[in-house]
């Protein structure tokens, strides 16, 4: 460290010579705001990358770097708490900046509390942000989206699992990937979402049926996952993240590139992701094979032809081996009682292992997007966007005579989307938006399995049509819309009798959709907003058509031609708002009512077979109501001091037969708290949490509805340590956390593995990003 | 808003086009080889003396699931030793296919186990795998005293052989897969 002696001796020889040639008499000074409540920020740094220097704001938001060479530079903003914004711009003369950071997830974790563009819609939106997908890059999607309150997940061990928003999950709940429809084989419980986390810098949950202008079956909710748009930015830039867990001694790698050009106007990203984990375990021993292995790969390219007209291309590859626990495959009812009594699972070793055998599931996901933008006038632009995407899943289970390596299930989805869009802005707050939406699905079973298929071959066709309109008018903001889909569906089935036969279905529905909502602020500092949505869904290929074993349940799955429509009315209800800027609260209540909601149940019949008995489930409907409640508060307790606590409430109601449904999540109750320090030695902005999350047993079902009790309920407690240090040319992020602290034997309800084994035991992971 | 009109005109002419034009139907699935599939087990007893064996047979002809199986039990003679053997077939496939060879080949992979609520019918085995532990196509029963129950056969595939009682026949702690598991009414006279 020089002292100011030498300091002074420096700036007496040298500065002036230094001014001399390059003039670097430039001061840069400005102001940091916060995004959602306009007041000034303290204790950013505020770094430019090519001086080498830094400064801190003060109390007002203000900071100054004074004698700066004219030129261009990078300049980067970090504080605790809010994603850090890296700027290119030039300072040729004295310089004034007003620069805002995205300040919202201090108060409600990643709630987007009064987002900066303002309200778009009236359904209630949260979440994730790249810091969160960061420092939870050890987990898949559905894992991740669990910290929003109302969602949880549905698992097959801890690799392959589900999300479950406000208790539907599967094809009630649509995921779009990059503004596409993901298609993949998502229907059953066992089938985890193609997509890759970390190729993502957002990823929202939007609870409601307010999401009209997306196709699906859109009777739940949306899961949007977006990448970050390329940064109009000359240089290259880029970023390596790595992570290490010890529960199942997983590494993970991932590797961004970015750089826009000005001439072409051209920008391009390439995002690249290793994983690999071996067996996990639980408190008291390894879980055999339940090891994963993905290898993914996305690359975005933005290209504008002039002012008024973009294109943008998009591709990704997923692919991934995920292992099944052995204990788990169970050949029949016997089995499964055996199975269920024993406390350690067959098949358990002592020792670790990263071999991935059967039963395991192998899954390559590609998709390919072009979408062009082009504006007629400020106020009306078209979207015309085009995709592809391949999905491939084989199921592989232990089978005799070397048939191992061929796979029991092997499906094949190709499907094609096309969508035109208009979008139009009038005077008086009025937005339209309209469009339609063409997709044709083709799946097959490939030959190779020597298995009779559980779901036949089809083909689909779904034309769609929507329109939404908006209004803002002071503190309120009004919402409604309609869609309709035309499906069309040709399926080739095989005949489950002898000799065996090609049985051809056709089938169309018509879909209608309607929302409508409205936002309004009643004071500053409190608002209320109410969605009502109705949506149809149309029964499944696997609801009618499924007709076999289902080994991992033990069961016999029939699914029944005649299923009708779903129809469904969702009422949510929220309101958030501040007290005195130190309680932060958001609260929703939801009501959904679903006529002729199909479900999978367990009849009386038990059926003969050569492998034993085995209970039989047919796909039913029935009149269900879910009933919930989340509710997530913030409360600062000092400057860098708060604490976060969620809950929520879900109840699932058979009304036409007065049952519990089955399979509907449990409360659950999480709180943190945070205590943030802007700098200790070299690291900035460092934060300290301490978590507890509680999930209830469920207690909401008869014992007749499932093979054995609900698990109790459980008490998981977490900590977790992020810090970020700025070198010359390089900002490292670490973080470290620790999960299931103190290493509880549990099991979850939504968990299916729970009927064998106990859930994850300690896991702790560490994980570092550089970004230059 | 003339933009509008022609553009909403656009889209229900898309629309139209889309659901009016030729659908393509799916190819004729290709109909699997299910060799894996085990339709049928008989488990002959021979007796010495009596030339005729008696047959325990279980026969499923179209697989899980469609029509009922056909289960037929002849009447075993009370105090008898036979000498059993199990032959399993695929007869989905034409000409049936003899899936006792597969677990032959297999030996080491699979165990059958006899269980029966009869008083003093034993099932001892005759065979063993190359690790010298038991497999269960070959065996000797015993019967008891007359009277009615069943006997019941499990194959289990992937069993864990040297665990506590399995080798002597008892499956609590044999783990693996059920593959086969049929339960026949037998009558000892």
């Amino acid at each position: 460290m020089l002292n100011n002696k030498t300091l002074l001796f420096f700036a007496f020889f040298f500065l002036p010579a230094i001014a001399f040639s390059q003039n670097c008499n430039v001061n840069v000074s400005g102001y940091i705001w916060d995004a959602s409540t306009g007041e000034p920020i303290s204790d950013a740094h505020i770094y430019l990358k090519e001086a080498r220097k830094g400064a801190v704001s003060d109390s007002a938001g203000f900071f100054r770097l004074s004698s700066v060479c004219p030129r261009n530079y990078h300049l980067s903003v970090s504080h605790i708490g809010c994603k850090t914004r890296e700027l290119y711009m030039t300072m040729e003369a004295d310089t004034t900046l007003h620069i805002v950071l995205d300040h919202d997830s201090r108060l409600l974790d990643q709630v987007t509390f009064i987002s900066p563009g303002g309200k778009t819609t009236t359904a209630e939106k949260q979440s994730l942000n790249e810091k969160n997908i960061a420092e939870n890059a050890n987990e898949n999607l559905a894992n991740m989206l669990s910290s929003i309150s109302g969602v949880r997940v549905i698992r097959n061990g801890n690799n392959i699992s589900t999300p479950v928003v406000h208790g539907l999950y599967g094809n009630r709940l649509t995921i779009l990937n990059n503004g596409v429809t993901q298609s993949g084989q998502q229907w059953g419980t066992d089938h985890s979402p193609e997509i890759d986390p970390w190729a993502a810098s957002r990823i929202t949950v939007i609870k409601g049926v307010g999401a009209l202008e997306y196709q699906g079956n859109s009777l739940g909710s949306i899961i949007l996952v977006e990448p970050r748009k390329i940064e109009k930015e000359p240089h290259m830039h880029g970023k390596g993240s790595y992570f290490f867990e010890t529960n199942g001694n997983g590494h993970g790698l991932n590797g961004q590139l970015q750089q826009h050009y000005e001439k072409p106007a051209l920008g391009w990203r390439a995002v690249g992701t290793l994983k690999k984990s071996g067996d996990n375990e639980t408190p008291d021993y390894y879980l055999r094979n339940t090891g994963r292995e993905e290898a993914n790969i996305a690359v975005q390219l933005e290209k504008a032809f002039s002012e008024r007209w973009t294109t943008d291309l998009y591709f990704s590859s997923y692919n991934t081996n995920i292992g099944v626990l052995r204990g788990s495959h169970i050949g029949n009812l016997t089995d499964l009682e055996e199975a269920l009594t024993r406390e350690v699972p067959f098949f358990t070793e002592e020792d670790f292992s990263y071999n991935i055998e059967a039963p395991y599931q192998k899954v390559n996901h590609h998709l390919i997007k072009f979408h062009s933008n082009y504006f007629i006038t400020d106020n009306l632009w078209f979207d015309l966007t085009y995709s592809g995407q391949l999905n491939y899943r084989k199921e592989f289970d232990v089978r005799r005579s070397g048939r191992t390596e061929d796979p029991s299930l092997s499906l094949r989805q190709f499907s094609h989307f096309a969508e035109g869009r208009i979008n139009r802005q009038f005077s008086k707050g009025w937005k339209v938006k309209s469009g339609f939406q063409f997709n044709r699905v083709d799946n097959i079973n490939l030959p190779e399995t020597g298995v009779l298929p559980l779901i036949p071959d089809y083909i689909s066709y779904e034309s769609g049509i929507f329109v939404l309109a908006s209004k803002t008018k002071e503190k309120a903001l009004f919402e409604f819309g309609g869609r309709y889909d035309y499906e069309d569906r040709r399926i080739a089935a095989i005949s489950s009798s002898v000799p065996r036969e090609i049985i051809r279905y056709d089938n169309s529905f018509h879909n209608l959709g309607a929302a409508g909502g409205f936002n309004y602020e009643l004071i500053k500092s409190l608002s209320i907003a109410y969605n009502l949505g109705y949506a149809s869904r149309n029964p499944e290929v696997n609801e009618l058509y499924s007709n076999g074993l289902h080994q991992g349940v033990s069961g016999i799955e029939e699914g029944d031609p005649l299923l009708k429509q779903e129809q469904s009315i969702k009422n949510t209800f929220s309101l958030k708002g501040n007290i005195k800027n130190k309680l932060f609260f958001e609260s929703m209540v939801y009501l959904q009512q679903i006529n002729d909601y199909i479900f999978l149940n367990p009849t009386n019949e038990v059926r003969l077979t050569i492998r034993g008995a085995f209970p039989v489930f047919e796909y039913e409907q029935t009149d269900a109501r879910l009933f919930g409640v989340d509710a997530a508060a913030t409360y600062k307790i000092l400057d860098h001091f708060n604490t976060v606590i969620k809950y929520s409430f879900i109840r699932g109601q058979d009304i036409s037969n007065n049952l519990p449904l089955i399979y509907m999540p449990s409360n659950t109750i999480y709180a943190e708290l945070n205590y943030q320090l802007p700098k200790i030695g070299k690291f900035e902005n460092l934060e300290l949490q301490v978590n507890n999350r509680y999930v209830f047993e469920q207690t909401y079902l008869l014992p007749n509805q499932d093979f054995t009790a609900p698990p109790p309920g459980y008490n998981l407690a977490g900590l977790k340590a992020s810090a970020e240090k700025q070198s010359a040319k390089m900002r490292h992020n670490f973080f470290i956390k620790m999960d299931n602290l103190f290493n509880v034997a549990y099991r979850d309800y939504l968990n299916r593995q729970r009927y064998f084994a106990d859930d994850l035991g300690f896991n702790l992971i560490i994980g570092v990003s550089s970004s230059f | 808003m003339k933009h509008l009109n022609a553009i909403l005109l656009a889209t229900l002419v898309v629309l139209m086009f889309s659901a009016s034009c030729k659908k393509d139907e799916p190819d004729d699935p290709i109909i699997p080889h299910e060799e894996e599939v085990i339709t049928t087990l008989r488990y002959s007893l021979i007796h010495d003396t009596v030339g005729i064996p008696v047959v325990l047979s279980f026969q499923d002809l179209d697989g899980d699931g469609g029509n009922p199986p056909v289960v037929t039990a002849d009447t075993l003679r009370a105090h008898t030793t036979y000498s059993g053997s199990l032959t399993l077939l695929n007869e989905l496939e034409t000409p049936a296919e003899n899936i006792t060879e597969e677990i032959e080949e297999e030996a080491s992979d699979h165990q059958f186990f006899f269980q029966s609520t009869l008083s003093n019918l034993i099932v001892e085995y005759d065979d063993a795998d190359e690790d010298g532990y038991p497999v269960g196509l070959s065996t000797t029963l015993t019967t008891g005293s007359p009277g009615s129950g069943t006997i019941t056969i499990i194959l289990r595939h992937e069993p864990e052989k040297d665990a506590a009682g399995v080798a002597s026949g008892d499956i609590a702690n044999a783990g693996g897969e059920t593959d086969i598991e049929v339960t026949f009414n037998v009558d000892v006279k």
